[in-house]
């Protein structure tokens, strides 16, 4: 691989992953190059999606909103209508069938929120598939109830107590898993990080959010939106929706990162603001780290963007100045999550709630008449405990 | 030439003994006094591990011996200070770093390479840096400036053309794993592995040293029977572990441990 070559975008991305792997980031590599000129994959993934998931996911015109923020007109691209309640399903479904084209039998995930675990149980469920899940033993507290439909599900749950126990010490953990088992099991990187091919896969998959986002606003109003906002952990909901209008130079494109409690190390997950370049899991990309190159913990209040690393196509599109990323305080996650459940009857998830926050400063700026979309990447019925118990804290 | 070339060639040993532990376990003044306990009782090549936080090709053992490091306050200089007390014990053993690319990358490679250079080092293991990337061109150029060997590991995975291909840029040695998964002590190794170990004699003209799961006198001794070497870093952490925090106990653990090991490797 070289700079030029399949798997960097821009500087960023390649494969940098323990040669114990290498022989199966290959295969999949090879199958999956097969596998997306194939007419009975698609057949398949389509199947899947439209009589499982539920696709195509709707596009509300989230009229209170729009009302209650005065400014663009505000639309909402519905992954939390999705089998499972948010996007990491797309994935799921679509690297389970490359499992499944390769003869493994077994599929393992990292999860943060808990989403992309549920999701993968889910999917272990119905093709039958042994399925592990590795989740930081913090998270599996904080999203307790994504944890106990993991295992209601089937699969096993093996909390990671190293470290931060969050999603970084989970991604290790998978990976070392992969390094013993890498003749049976099928890894499923849950965002748009890791060695490639993950990047492009979990982009190419996650893709459909974007095109039926694109093609529904086309339908309804005959023009494309003047912006979309998406948030960004690993960046998997946000590449998807992207990836559709990086080509629409007029279609201002905006991520939303976790700035957590501050600036400080330590304090926050905003890797495309504070990260700097370097190699994690697997991939060359912006990473939060200290001046000797080791990795800061993060810190989100939302499980599924605490991440010290980023994908490698969001740190090129971020130096390529194509999307402007910006950074969302906890506080001001919190007050959009129950700003947007009471004013549009939608409970968003914390991720999620990040993209408000910046999709609400987007449409005051845009002005009337000017219209943004929203990737409501999943809903927050995992996050009310948390919630709850944080509003409580506060008023304290 | 390469200090590692020159002892496999010198014909003084038969199979090497490659120690490995982490710097600064518990701290770093400790790990200098271990350092010469290893030297002291036979090593033929001592393998120092840079902490990296996230050490993905590692188990438990080690992770934890990461961990214990890095509640230190983690610097290079520290790192350079301890290889070159190390160094200066014994300096015909070579040392051989093993860290992961992030924070050699971080730390600039020429800075990273002259520093190392001058500490006493002669090679490098670098678990997740492929050698078909970039950067690993860029460092086995900067290396062989310097007469500074990339040790690149061959696992049961590599396929017979990217061992042909990795030939071109592995100098020293190679680090053979013995077996899926990552490091840690194990009771049983593949059952090809005698075999593997020959192929790669025969493909690749460098020693092939194992290592990955080794730890008791008799998998040394079996082991270095068909390979040039064999490589231990679990179960001398193990013992760094559970003896840590009472340094003298720990030292002469270690130094009984190293003694048994030597003895059974021919």
């Amino acid at each position: 691989m070289g700079k030029n070559q399949p798997g960097y975008f821009g500087e960023f991305g390649g494969r940098y992953a323990p040669e114990i792997l290498t022989e199966a980031l290959e295969e999949l590599e090879s199958t999956y190059h097969k596998l997306k000129k194939s007419k009975k994959f698609k057949k398949e993934l389509e199947f899947y999606l439209s009589n499982y998931v539920g696709r195509p996911s709707p596009l509300t015109f989230a009229e209170r909103l729009t009302k209650h923020w005065g400014g663009a007109r505000i639309w909402l691209k519905r992954e939390d209508l999705n089998h499972t309640g948010a996007h990491k399903i797309n994935n799921a479904i679509g690297q389970a069938l490359i499992a499944k084209f390769m003869g493994k039998k077994r599929i393992i995930a990292e999860t943060g929120a808990g989403q992309h675990g549920l999701a993968t149980a889910t999917v272990g469920a119905m093709f039958g598939m042994e399925t592990v899940v590795y989740m930081g033993a913090v998270d599996v507290e904080r999203q307790n109830l994504n944890a106990k439909k993991i295992e209601m599900l089937g699969a096993k749950i093996l909390p990671v107590t190293a470290g931060e126990a969050t999603l970084k010490e989970a991604t290790s953990e998978a990976m070392r898993d992969w390094a013993l088992n890498v003749s049976t099991t099928h890894y499923i990187v849950g965002s748009a990080i890791g060695p490639h091919p993950f990047p492009t896969i979990v982009r190419d998959l996650q893709a459909v959010i974007g095109k039926e986002a694109r093609s529904q606003f086309k339908k309804q109003n005959h023009k494309l939106p003047n912006a979309i906002v998406a948030c960004v952990g690993g960046g998997s909901n946000a590449i998807g929706m992207f990836t559709a209008f990086l080509k629409d130079k007029h279609v201002a494109i905006y991520g939303a990162e976790a700035g957590g409690l501050g600036p400080k190390p330590g304090e926050h997950s905003a890797t495309l603001t504070y990260g700097k370049t370097g190699f994690l899991h697997g991939t060359k990309t912006l990473i939060i780290q200290d001046e000797a190159g080791q990795i800061v913990p993060a810190h989100s209040v939302s499980a599924g963007l605490d991440y010290p690393g980023v994908g490698p196509e969001h740190a090129f599109l971020s130096q390529s100045k194509r999307v402007d990323y910006r950074m969302v305080t906890d506080e001001q996650a919190l007050d959009c999550f129950l700003e947007v459940t009471r004013t549009e009857g939608i409970i968003p998830a914390l991720e999620t709630a990040h993209a408000f926050h910046v999709a609400r400063d987007v449409a005051k700026d845009l002005g009337k008449k000017k219209d943004l979309i929203i990737c409501l990447s999943g809903r927050g019925d995992k996050d009310v405990t948390e919630v709850l118990r944080l509003l409580g804290e506060k008023s304290k | 030439m390469s200090k590692i070339k020159d002892l496999f060639e010198s014909g003084k040993i038969k199979s090497a003994f490659i120690p490995y532990f982490t710097l600064g376990d518990p701290n770093y003044n400790d790990s200098i006094e271990f350092g010469k306990t290893i030297l002291d009782n036979g090593a033929d090549i001592l393998e120092l591990g840079i902490p990296f936080s996230d050490p993905v090709a590692d188990g438990p053992v080690i992770q934890r011996a990461v961990a214990r490091s890095l509640k230190n306050k983690f610097s290079f200089s520290e790192i350079f200070r301890v290889t070159k007390e190390i160094h200066r014990h014994k300096k015909d053993v070579p040392l051989v770093y093993l860290t992961y690319f992030n924070p050699i990358f971080h730390c600039g490679i020429e800075d990273f390479l002259n520093q190392a250079k001058d500490s006493g080092v002669v090679g490098l293991v670098i678990p997740d840096l492929p050698f078909d990337t970039k950067e690993s061109e860029v460092l086995f150029q900067e290396l062989r400036k310097r007469d500074m060997d990339l040790i690149h590991l061959v696992t049961p995975a590599s396929t017979k053309k990217r061992i042909e291909a990795l030939k071109k840029t592995s100098t020293g040695f190679i680090y053979y794993v013995t077996s899926f998964g990552v490091t840690g002590e194990r009771r049983e190794f593949s059952v090809d592995l005698k075999e593997r170990i020959r192929f790669l004699k025969e493909t690749i003209q460098l020693p092939i040293c194992a290592g990955f799961g080794i730890s008791t006198p008799d998998q040394a001794g079996q082991i270095s029977g068909y390979a040039d070497g064999i490589i231990i870093g679990s179960a001398i952490q193990r013992i760094i572990e559970e003896n840590g925090h009472e340094f003298p106990k720990a030292k002469q653990a270690l130094a009984e441990y190293i003694a048994k090991i030597r003895v059974a490797i021919p």
